[in-house]
C-alpha cells in the first residue's frame, strides 16, 4: 500500500517536472485550450475543430510509416476509406452500435494494410509510393463501378453519436490517445529499429533484423491508426461515398504531415489545424480562397523543409529563455 | 477488329506524347512531376483563352491562322512554365525526393484553381482546327485524331532522334546515367535537367495542343492525363525512352480492347491492375534498365 502511494507521488513530481519544462508547457496549454474550444458554445467553430483532430490522427498514422519506417505511401486513403466504408456498413446494415463497428471498420483496415503491405513490400522508393497509389485507385474504380454497399451514391443517413459537443470529446479524447499511442510507438525500441531501416536497409538487415517483418508491422500500424481516423471521419460526417478512396485524401494525409513536419507525429497536429482551419478562413472569399490555399501551400513546402513546427518551436523556446532571464 | 487498330493506335499516340517527357524528367533527374497533367491544363486553356480573344477581333475570321497563334502561345507559355517550376520550385527541393513531389502536387492543385478563378469551372469546348471525318479501313473517326496520330509520329521520332544525336541529348543521357561523373566532365547538370523539363512540357504541350481540340475541357481534366502518363511509364519502364513509346502502344491497344470486349467503365481499372502485376512482376517495368538494389 505503501510502495502503491509512494510511486503515484514520483508520477505526480515528475508530471509537474514535465509540465514546466518547456515542451511539457506547450502541450498541455494547447490541450487545455482545446478542451475549452466546446465551452464558447459556437458549434460551428467545433465542427472544424472535429474534422482537423480526425485528419490529425490521419496524417500521424501517414507520418508514421513515411517518417518513421521511410515507407512513403501514396495509398493511404485506401484503409481510410475501407474502415469507413466498413463501420457505415456495420452501423447502417447491422445495427452495431458505433464504438464497435469503429473496432470492426479499424480491424479491415488492418487486414487490408496486410494485404497491401505484402505485395508491395517488394518494392522501393517511387515504385512503393505508385503501388500503394494503384491499390487506393482500384478501390476507388471497384467502389465506383460496383453497386456493392450503395455503389456511386455510398452509405447515407447515418445515426449522429450524439450532440457536437458531446462528439467533440469523443473526438479528442480518440485523437489524444492515438497520438500518445503513436508516440510511445516510436519512442519505443520498435521504433529505434523502424529508424534503423529507414536510415539503412541493407544495415539494419546486417545487424540481424528482420526487415520485412518490421515493415509489416509499420504497416499494420499505420493502416490501424488511418482505419480510426476513416472510422471516425465517417461517423462524423454521417455518409460515405467513394469518394473517400480518392488520391487526394492520401495527398491531403502527406501535405498535413509535411507541414507540420515530417518524422515528428505531434508536427501532424499543427499540420492538420493549420490546413483545415486556414481552408475554413478562406471561405468567405470564394473562388480565389482555394488559389490563395494553394499559393500559400506551395510556398509552406519550398520555404520550410523541415515543417513550420519546429523552427517556429525554436524562435518561441528563445523567446522563453529571454523572458526567464537565461 | 478494325475499331481496335485504329482506336488503339489513336490512344497509343496520345498516350507516347504524354508519357514521354515524364518518364524523361524521370530519368534525368529522378524527378516525379506530379504537375505533368497540369500542363496539358494549362495549355488547353490557354489556347482556349487565346481563340477565344483573337475570334472578338473583327478582322481575324481565319479559323486555322487563329488557331496557329493560340497554338504557338499556348505552347510557349507551357515550356516558360516548365522553366520557371525546374528553377523556382524542383531545383531547390531535389535534395529531397518527397519534397519534388509535394511542391509538384501543389503546383498541380495551383493551376487546377487558377484555371477555375480565371475562368469558370464549366467545360468548354474547342472546334477542332481538322475540320470533317476521315473514314479509314471502313470506320468513320474526326479528321483531328489523324493529325493527332502525325503529330505525334512526328514529334516522338525528333525527340528521340534529338536525344540519341545532338550534344544536349548527349549530355541529357550522361546525366541520366550518372549525374555526378556528368557534373565531373563539365556537364552542367542544372541546364540539363531544366532542358528536359521543357522539352516534357513541350511534349504535353503539343499532346493538349492536338487531342484537346474536339474534346472538353475542364479545370480537373489534368489529373487524368496525369495518371495516364503514370501508368505507362511504370509499364514501359521509368526513364526508359523505348520504354514509354513501346508501352503506350500496348496500353493504347488494351484499353481499346477492354473497351471492345468488356465495357468502358470497366476499361478505367484495368491499366491500374497492368500497372500493379507489372510492379509485381517485373517492377522496373518492360525496358527499364534500373535495377532495384
Amino acid at each position: 500500500m505503501m510502495k502503491l502511494q509512494f510511486d503515484w507521488r514520483s508520477r505526480l513530481s515528475r508530471f509537474r517536472v514535465w509540465a514546466l519544462s518547456f515542451r511539457g508547457g506547450i502541450t498541455l496549454l494547447c490541450l487545455v485550450g482545446l478542451l475549452l474550444v466546446p465551452l464558447t458554445g459556437r458549434e460551428y467553430l467545433a465542427r472544424i475543430v472535429i474534422t482537423a483532430m480526425i485528419l490529425t490522427i490521419f496524417a500521424a498514422s501517414w507520418d508514421l510509416l513515411a517518417g518513421f519506417a521511410g515507407q512513403v505511401s501514396f495509398g493511404h486513403a485506401a484503409f481510410f476509406g475501407i474502415s469507413g466504408y466498413v463501420t457505415a456498413a456495420f452501423v447502417k446494415f447491422v445495427g452495431a452500435p458505433w464504438f464497435l463497428a469503429i473496432f470492426i471498420g479499424t480491424g479491415w483496415a488492418v487486414v487490408f494494410s496486410l494485404l497491401i503491405g505484402i505485395p508491395c513490400l517488394r518494392l522501393k522508393g517511387p515504385y512503393l509510393a505508385l503501388g500503394t497509389l494503384a491499390f487506393a485507385l482500384i478501390l476507388y474504380n471497384l467502389f465506383l463501378t460496383g453497386t456493392w454497399l450503395g455503389g456511386t451514391e455510398g452509405i447515407s443517413a447515418l445515426p449522429n453519436i450524439g450532440s457536437v459537443f458531446v462528439e467533440f470529446y469523443i473526438m479528442a479524447a480518440f485523437m489524444v490517445a492515438s497520438l500518445i499511442i503513436m508516440r510511445a510507438i516510436v519512442d519505443s525500441r520498435l521504433g529505434t529499429i523502424l529508424k534503423a531501416i529507414r536510415d539503412d536497409e541493407v544495415g539494419a538487415d546486417a545487424a540481424g533484423i528482420n526487415t520485412t517483418v518490421y515493415k509489416l508491422v509499420a504497416f499494420m500500424v499505420s493502416g490501424l491508426f488511418a482505419g480510426i481516423s476513416g472510422a471516425l471521419f465517417v461517423l462524423d460526417i454521417t455518409a460515405v461515398n467513394p469518394a473517400v478512396y480518392q488520391p487526394l485524401y492520401s495527398f491531403y494525409a502527406i501535405i498535413m504531415a509535411s507541414i507540420g513536419g515530417i518524422a515528428t507525429i505531434y508536427g501532424s497536429i499543427v499540420g492538420s489545424f493549420l490546413f483545415t482551419l486556414l481552408s475554413e478562413f478562406l471561405r468567405p472569399l470564394a473562388a480565389a480562397s482555394l488559389l490563395i490555399f494553394a499559393t500559400l501551400l506551395i510556398l509552406i513546402i519550398r520555404f520550410s523543409e523541415e515543417g513550420v513546427m519546429n523552427p517556429f518551436l525554436e524562435h518561441v523556446r528563445d523567446l522563453w529563455d529571454k523572458i526567464r532571464g537565461r | 477488329m478494325e475499331e481496335i487498330l485504329i482506336f488503339g493506335t489513336i490512344q497509343g499516340a496520345l498516350l507516347a506524347l504524354l508519357a514521354l517527357g515524364f518518364s524523361l524528367v524521370y530519368g534525368v533527374g529522378g524527378l516525379l512531376n506530379l504537375a505533368h497533367g497540369a500542363f496539358f491544363l494549362i495549355t488547353a486553356y490557354i489556347v482556349y483563352w487565346t481563340i477565344h480573344l483573337l475570334t472578338s477581333i473583327p478582322g481575324l475570321s481565319y479559323y486555322p491562322l487563329v488557331f496557329g497563334i493560340a497554338a504557338v502561345v499556348g505552347l510557349s507559355s507551357v515550356v516558360t512554365i516548365g522553366a520557371v517550376t525546374y528553377l523556382g520550385l524542383m531545383k531547390p527541393l531535389q535534395k529531397s525526393h518527397i519534397g519534388v513531389v509535394l511542391v509538384t502536387f501543389a503546383m498541380a492543385f495551383f493551376f487546377e484553381q487558377f484555371v477555375k478563378f480565371v475562368g469558370d469551372p464549366k467545360t468548354h469546348y474547342i472546334v477542332p482546327v481538322v475540320p470533317g471525318t476521315v473514314t479509314l479501313l471502313g470506320i468513320t473517326f474526326p479528321a483531328q485524331l489523324l493529325a493527332l496520330v502525325f503529330g505525334s509520329v512526328i514529334l516522338v521520332t525528333l525527340v528521340t532522334l534529338f536525344i540519341s544525336k545532338s550534344t544536349i541529348g548527349k549530355s541529357i543521357r550522361a546525366v541520366s546515367q550518372d549525374p555526378e561523373a556528368a557534373e565531373l566532365v563539365g556537364i552542367n547538370t542544372d541546364m540539363v535537367m531544366m532542358t528536359s523539363v521543357m522539352i516534357s512540357a513541350l511534349l504535353v504541350g503539343f499532346a493538349a495542343v492536338l487531342y484537346a481540340p474536339g474534346n472538353y475541357i475542364a479545370p480537373r481534366i489534368g489529373w487524368g492525363y496525369l495518371l495516364l502518363a503514370f501508368s505507362v511509364t511504370i509499364f514501359g519502364g521509368m526513364g526508359s525512352i523505348p520504354g514509354s513509346i513501346l508501352g503506350a502502344y500496348v496500353m493504347g491497344y488494351a484499353t481499346t480492347l477492354t473497351d471492345y470486349l468488356i465495357s468502358p467503365s470497366f476499361s478505367q481499372i484495368v491499366p491500374l491492375i497492368v500497372i500493379l502485376v507489372m510492379l509485381l512482376v517485373r517492377p522496373q517495368g518492360l525496358l527499364g534498365k534500373k535495377r532495384l538494389q
